[in-house]
């Protein structure tokens, strides 16, 4: 699905990636975890084709193509994802219009033609249920007076709506109560498939326990320092970021 | 060495292929006007009022009446069904044959002098305009009359430096109610003139909606001077949607002479290459118990410039005035310019206002958003864009005018509104 080789990446001049390398394919969920700073956040902002990052070095294959030679809106259409940390609020754009022209892009695309309103509607009752948003909600102003649990369930649900192949989940579990992690996880759980796969960032433990990753990949500055299985993240979640730390300083 | 004399040749020489006034107006008006004028020259960027709007360009232009070509003036038909009259330079060429008992419209020559009201502007447009005012009408809703459908009324600009000045008046009688859509658009015309005059008058608890679109060609001047009187209990609401045009100005001045009355002006502003706009308003609040609203939005691109000034006045005994303004503008380039400036001059100590004015660039994180679902960069803007603007036309409330407006926005920026309609 996706090879990132030797990636380095920095932003006004400060080096925030120094050789990462990753391999996630179809079927796999793969969690990065790390203290703050490690560069977490900067890998998804990547990924998804935020500008203000300066690649230095690496490459970064997905199905194929060059993932850093295509435009943010050419590697959604292509089916990367990012669930975004910060949900942004657009006044006046609504949900449901918007997302319909995004998917209607993205199948002009692929050579298919635009969906009917009924059917995108269907889908819009189909989705919207899977992460129990409100159906007004969906077709509200973006994110638009949405509370927190409620922007990253609108997130999920776009996630449902544009079926994408990889999906980006960056801090999604932050500022969501246990039962709004119930909802959103359980909305990534069902859209899991063996052709799709998922990369979660995280700084707890915690969304793990209700989304089981198949690996579990440590960064700390700027670079993957330990890789293992789901219990990985249970001992970083009992020995604290300082245990890696150490470990990397020896 | 002898100097050049200073001379007022400019607003003279300008003046020199206009025809005086056909419409009869009151002698005494007239004569006073003129002696004012002969005085007068265009106001240069020392004088506050034109600080950023320079009249150079426009006071180059040789104007000379042209013929006007044959035209369907379904073609400039904003709505449907509304009770609608045309005119087309100096000529009215269409007015609706239905017109219902407690509307009278007098049109050009059927106005005589006495119908006009008392209607003081000390700007040199609005004495351009009594000056060579060749047409326009005289509007009166009768008492307690609702009018039924929208009046619609349409001038067009025909042929290239044609000078053009409507007078009009409107005047509604106690509890009286109409909604007014009023387009400007050009045919066939280039480094044209029109400068229209508008001379409103709200009785007593009357209710008024005049929303209008400038829509003029891309190489054309357009003045326009609305003077409003409210009297007590009266609701007044001004849309004004500047979509294309060389150079516009508005200037529109609201005296709220009696209690409990609201008013709202609304604005918005679309423009691009070397196009500019500015829109001057005043609100003088004389009575106490009165609310006021104002919200003017505008994008610019490539090398267009907007200005506004919105003035707010609270006169000594005007208390309980809530009074509030807002401009806010969206920079889509870097050559493009607004220089925006709110003022409240307030006399009485019991009251709430407040303004506000922001100018910014577009947010590229919404932008980020939208692209990073598949959205194409272009479409992407166009949709953050139209969002910042739509409040505004949200205080639009005719749905069928509000469509010819989407329309419009859709064809000449790309522009997708879907909701509400």
């Amino acid at each position: 699905m996706i090879t990132i080789k030797d990636l380095h990446a920095s932003i006004n001049g400060k080096a925030i990636l120094k050789g990462l390398n990753l391999i996630v394919n179809a079927g796999e969920v793969h969690a990065i975890m790390g203290p703050n700073g490690a560069g977490k956040s900067t890998l998804a902002s990547i990924l998804a084709g935020r500008e203000e990052y300066e690649i230095t070095a690496g490459e970064i294959d997905f199905n194929g193509e060059d993932l850093l030679d295509l435009s943010i809106e050419e590697r959604a259409r292509e089916g990367l994802f990012l669930a975004f940390q910060y949900p942004v609020e657009i006044p006046g754009v609504s949900n449901v219009n918007f997302l319909r022209t995004a998917i209607n892009e993205i199948r002009e695309h692929k050579g298919q033609k635009a969906m009917s309103a009924k059917e995108f509607m269907e889908l819009v009752r189909d989705k919207s249920a899977l992460v129990e948003l409100d159906s007004k909600l969906a077709s509200r102003s973006v994110n638009e007076g949405f509370s927190g649990g409620e922007k990253k369930r609108n997130e999920i649900f776009q996630m449902a709506m544009l079926n994408p192949k990889l999906a980006i989940l960056d801090e999604t579990d932050s500022g969501l109560d246990i039962d709004a992690l119930r909802i959103v996880a359980n909305g990534v759980n069902q859209l899991k498939t063996n052709q799709n796969a998922t990369i979660i960032i995280t700084h707890y433990q915690r969304l793990l326990d209700y989304i089981i990753p198949d690996f579990v990949h440590v960064l700390y500055d700027g670079k993957i320092v330990k890789s293992g299985g789901k219990e990985l993240a249970l001992e970083l979640e009992e020995k604290g970021y300082d245990w890696i730390k150490n470990n990397a300083a020896n | 060495m002898e100097m050049e004399p200073v001379t007022k040749v400019n607003l003279q020489s300008f003046r020199k292929n206009l025809l005086p006034a056909k419409l009869l107006l009151p002698k005494p008006l007239i004569d006073a006007n003129e002696k004012a004028l002969v005085e007068m020259d265009f106001p240069n960027s020392r004088q506050e009022a034109w600080k950023y709007t320079r009249l150079n360009r426009v006071a180059k232009i040789e104007l000379e009446s042209t013929a006007a070509s044959p035209i369907n003036w379904e073609d400039f038909n904003m709505v449907k069904g509304a009770y609608t009259f045309v005119f087309q330079n100096t000529t009215c060429i269409y007015i609706s044959s239905e017109i219902p008992e407690g509307i009278s419209i007098k049109i050009g020559d059927k106005i005589g002098s006495t119908d006009w009201l008392s209607s003081i502007n000390e700007s040199h447009v609005a004495k351009l305009n009594v000056a060579h005012a060749q047409n326009g009408c005289v509007i009166n809703i009768a008492k307690g009359v609702q009018v039924d459908k929208p009046i619609q009324i349409i001038y067009i600009t025909d042929g290239p430096k044609q000078p053009n000045f409507w007078r009009n008046q409107l005047q509604l009688e106690i509890g009286a109610k109409a909604d007014v859509h009023i387009g400007y658009f050009s045919n066939n015309a280039h480094e044209a003139y029109s400068n229209v005059h508008w001379s409103v008058f709200l009785k007593e608890n009357s209710h008024l909606v005049m929303t209008k679109i400038q829509n003029d060609g891309e190489a054309n001047f357009h003045f326009s001077t609305e003077n409003i009187s409210q009297l007590k209990d009266s609701n007044f609401t001004l849309n004004t949607v500047t979509l294309n045009g060389s150079f516009v100005r508005n200037d529109v001045l609201v005296n709220v002479e009696g209690d409990n009355c609201e008013t709202h002006l609304n604005g918005a502003y679309i423009m691009k290459e070397n196009q500019h706009v500015d829109n001057h308003t005043t609100v003088d609040h004389i009575f106490p118990n009165c609310n006021s609203y104002e919200l003017y939005k505008g994008v610019l691109d490539e090398k267009s410039t907007a200005v506004f000034n919105g003035k707010v006045f609270v006169r000594p005994n005007a208390q309980k005035i809530n009074a509030f303004q807002s401009n806010a503008n969206v920079l889509l380039s870097n050559d493009a310019t607004v220089n925006s400036k709110p003022e409240l001059e307030i006399y009485a100590d019991d009251v709430k206002c407040s303004h506000g004015s922001t100018t910014g660039q577009l947010d590229e994180e919404a932008v980020f958003y939208l692209r990073s679902r598949g959205i194409s960069d272009a479409a992407a803007r166009q949709m953050v864009v139209a969002a910042f603007m739509q409040d505004v036309f949200s205080k639009i409330v005719s749905k069928e005018l509000k469509a010819y407006i989407y329309a419009k926005l859709a064809n000449r920026f790309s522009w997708q509104y879907e909701e509400e309609l």
